[in-house]
């Protein structure tokens, strides 16, 4: 079964209220909004009244909210390798600490 | 911002009057110029900030250094679980085939030292070579200074004649870039003023943010590839 993945790409604002509806329906409500539906012909034909506004694109499956999201993260690029026991700074931290 | 000032105050009182309370052995000149230059060491702008009391243990550590100040106890310190946790370990690679130009050219990059790096930390990119200090837009959890970080995220890696260009990341394997958290930066405070119109009521709002600082201790070029590469 596959899903057509539906991006709302231009906004519904001073659009009539049909198309508002139909961008309801498809549970559209934010610019760059993504949702999933499966491919069939009611939502074929939804898709077909508001394509001046959405991009669509067919997918095997639909994602979840956190997988959608973590397209649009970058990749954090470090990890850390080591604790800083016994090094320059932290051994002058321990030092202060005792001081006191 | 406050509570930070005092403390620093009361860290460096003791050191400022040194050179004043003993006024016989120095000429006038001489202490005149101590006390000019003593304002001048205090930096206001960029501050370094301990990390090590959380903000939930600030009030219970100044109330004991003040009351108990000649019974020197170590103040205790709770280890405050920090909400993100690091990763500790390299994340899992798919290893790709190289270009056999970068197989071929890669000795003559690592022959040329002093090699610059753009690594990307959180999407961001930073040109750096070894030894630069860099202060991260953010305050990272979950480091103390000391703390090693493996960089595994680089656009581009170069040396005076070559440059090997990711597309868009440069393979892992082929380098090591390593940097040390050395500290937290503190910035001046801003103010911003919340005003509506036709009123006379202004607001205040202060913040002050804290970044992480790195030093870059490592940037090596990896000479043996992996033979399945």
């Amino acid at each position: 079964m596959s899903w057509f993945r539906i991006t709302l790409h231009r906004s519904a604002i001073g659009l009539p209220e049909r198309t508002r509806g139909v961008l309801a329906a498809l549970g559209l409500r934010r610019r760059s909004q993504v949702v999933f539906h499966p491919v069939s012909p009611q939502f074929a034909g939804m898709i077909m009244k508001v394509k001046e506004l959405v991009r669509v694109e067919e997918v095997a499956r639909p994602l979840s909210r956190a997988e959608v999201k973590a397209e649009r993260t970058p990749e954090r690029g470090f990890w850390l390798e080591r604790r800083g026991t016994g090094g320059l700074e932290a051994g002058k931290e321990g030092e202060k600490v005792g001081e006191l | 911002m406050s509570r930070a000032l005092l403390r620093s105050v009361l860290e460096l009182r003791p050191a400022v009057p040194r050179p004043i309370a003993s006024p016989r052995i120095l000429p006038a000149t001489q202490i005149r110029a101590l006390q000019t230059q003593t304002p001048r060491q205090f930096n206001p702008t960029a501050q370094f900030v301990d990390p090590q009391p959380r903000p939930s243990q600030l009030p219970e550590q100044s109330t004991s250094s003040l009351s108990s100040s000649s019974q020197r106890e170590p103040p205790k310190q709770k280890p405050n679980p920090p909400r993100v946790r690091l990763p500790t370990t390299p994340p899992e690679i798919t290893p790709q085939k190289l270009d056999p130009s970068v197989k071929s050219l890669l000795p003559l990059l690592a022959a040329q030292p002093a090699h610059y790096i753009t690594i990307h930390i959180h999407g961001r990119p930073y040109l750096v070579t070894e030894g630069d200090a860099v202060r991260l837009p953010f305050l990272m959890p979950d480091v103390q200074p000391g703390d090693v970080l493996r960089l595994n995220r680089a656009s581009t890696l170069g040396s005076r004649d070559f440059t090997l260009k990711g597309s868009p990341w440069v393979d892992e394997r082929l380098f090591e870039c390593r940097a040390v958290v050395t500290g937290t930066e503190q910035e001046p405070v801003r103010v911003m003023i919340k005003k509506k119109r036709r009123c006379r009521r202004k607001k205040h709002v202060f913040s002050q943010h804290r970044y992480t600082t790195l030093t870059i201790s490592e940037v090596k070029v990896v000479t043996e590839v992996p033979e399945d590469a």
